[in-house]
């Protein structure tokens, strides 16, 4: 493993760390109907997405931030288990591909938040850069790693 | 090392005696690293513009009035004759009122108490406001009333409405309180007393605006039609199907003032009795019983 893919790896790895702490964080503030720190200002307000009937998973009372800390824990695996040693190719399309599912997410959440509520949510905007940011790594190292390999 | 020459393209042919070194990869056209980074980032960004294009595209503008075409509208709303909510009677209203049971709440003078609680940014509150404006009317006089809209960014955006942030009612009948907690922007505006707010725990469960009580003995919470009815409209245009019956924002506007000025005539006691003798009104005050 190179230097650069080791730096790649540490900051997915961070990526992930921060988005279970901001999905922990909103999940709370769900189930015991705390105050959120959010500003309200012309299209920002969290308050509205976040109460909006968006906000909990179909079907089910749990909050959407309850799938974030899934999503976020998994990556942060991935990136750990490959930190320790362990990468291969298939663990490499493995985690694009759960970048990849993590990324469309984000973009139909983005959607709802823009055309259904009229309303950017900073906290779940702070995940999706995440999400974002972690793909886009993911991709770039898919990249790396096959022209390594010679396909 | 000398390196071996090269053989033109055209003359090369590998002969029987050629030892070709093959390479041992295939030759890797590698795409820069920034590519992908790029590649996402361009293509999420063009997907919010359009998202933030497309919400753009179908919200209503924001409308405009001068201060003397709002007086006009205000002044045609609030002299709706007496017989044109005679004929709508209920209208498509949906009828959310009901019956509580609580010490009667009353103004400072004694006289029965509407409590209003609701906000300017809410879409539910901007349809409410027009049959509440036209009920309260037939019982006494508005002085202050402003129009607005509702936000431009919750569902039913731009309602054309009014707000009772400035306003004053005078009736030798009943007396009106109202708070508007934020403005259109969701800023805070103003804030129920402590004993409005009991009232609010204890009718509004729901935590709906807005909230309605006639004096503890009825209340609502909600908006009594969908405001949709009234997306792109002008507060003039609103004022103008309002002297027609027929249309559907006269159904479901005058037929959600009947409702209320119903309530309100339940607690004033049948006063005034041009007002509540009415026979729809008296219809409705059987049905709220």
């Amino acid at each position: 493993m190179g230097r650069s893919d080791r730096t790649l790896l540490v900051a997915m790895a961070l990526a992930g760390v921060a988005g279970v702490a901001v999905s922990i964080y909103l999940t709370v503030v769900h189930f015991a109907a705390l105050p959120l720190v959010c500003t309200t200002t012309g299209i920002i307000s969290c308050e509205r997405v976040l109460s909006s009937p968006y906000s909990v998973i179909a079907g089910s009372g749990l909050p959407t931030s309850a799938a974030g800390i899934v999503w976020f824990s998994v990556s942060a695996g991935l990136a750990l288990v490959q930190l320790t040693g362990r990468s291969s190719a298939r663990l490499v399309r493995g985690h694009l591909a759960w970048s990849a599912i993590g990324l469309a997410t984000v973009v139909y959440l983005v959607f709802l938040e823009i055309v259904q509520l009229g309303a950017i949510c900073i906290w779940c905007s702070t995940a999706h850069a995440l999400v974002v940011m972690t793909f886009v790594i993911a991709l770039t190292r898919s990249q790396t790693s096959a022209a390594a390999m010679g396909d | 090392m000398a390196r071996p020459k090269t053989r033109s393209p055209v003359t090369a042919r590998p002969g029987p005696g050629d030892k070709r070194t093959r390479p041992l990869r295939k030759p890797v056209s590698r795409t820069p690293t920034w590519l992908p980074t790029a590649a996402t980032i361009g293509v999420f960004a063009l997907l919010a513009v359009a998202f933030l294009a497309y919400r753009w595209a179908t919200t209503p503008a924001p409308l405009g009035i001068s201060s003397s075409s709002a007086a006009l509208v205000i002044s045609t709303i609030t002299s709706l004759p007496g017989s044109e909510l005679e004929q709508v009677g209920s209208g498509s209203a949906n009828n959310l009122i009901k019956k509580v049971s609580g010490t009667a709440l009353t103004g400072t003078d004694g006289k029965p108490e509407l409590f209003y609680l609701g906000a300017e940014y809410c879409p539910f509150c901007a349809a409410e406001r027009w049959p509440m404006i036209i009920a309260l009317s037939r019982f006494g006089t508005f002085t202050g009333l402003q129009t607005t809209t509702s936000s431009s960014t919750d569902v039913y955006p731009n309602t054309p409405t009014f707000t009772f942030r400035s306003a004053t009612f005078t009736s030798q009948y009943i007396d009106f309180q109202s708070v508007e907690t934020r403005d259109r922007d969701q800023n805070t505006l103003q804030s129920p007393t402590a004993y409005q707010q009991a009232l609010v725990n204890q009718y509004d469960t729901s935590g709906s605006i807005p909230f309605v009580d006639f004096g503890n003995r009825y209340a609502f919470a909600g908006a009594m039609y969908v405001p949709d009815i009234l997306s792109g409209m002008t507060w003039q245009q609103v004022a103008n199907t309002l002297q027609q019956p027929g249309t559907a924002q006269a159904k479901a506007i005058l037929g959600s003032a009947n409702l209320v000025t119903a309530a309100i005539c339940q607690i004033t006691g049948q006063q005034p009795a041009s007002v509540c003798s009415g026979a729809s009104i008296q219809a409705i005050e059987t049905k709220l019983g």
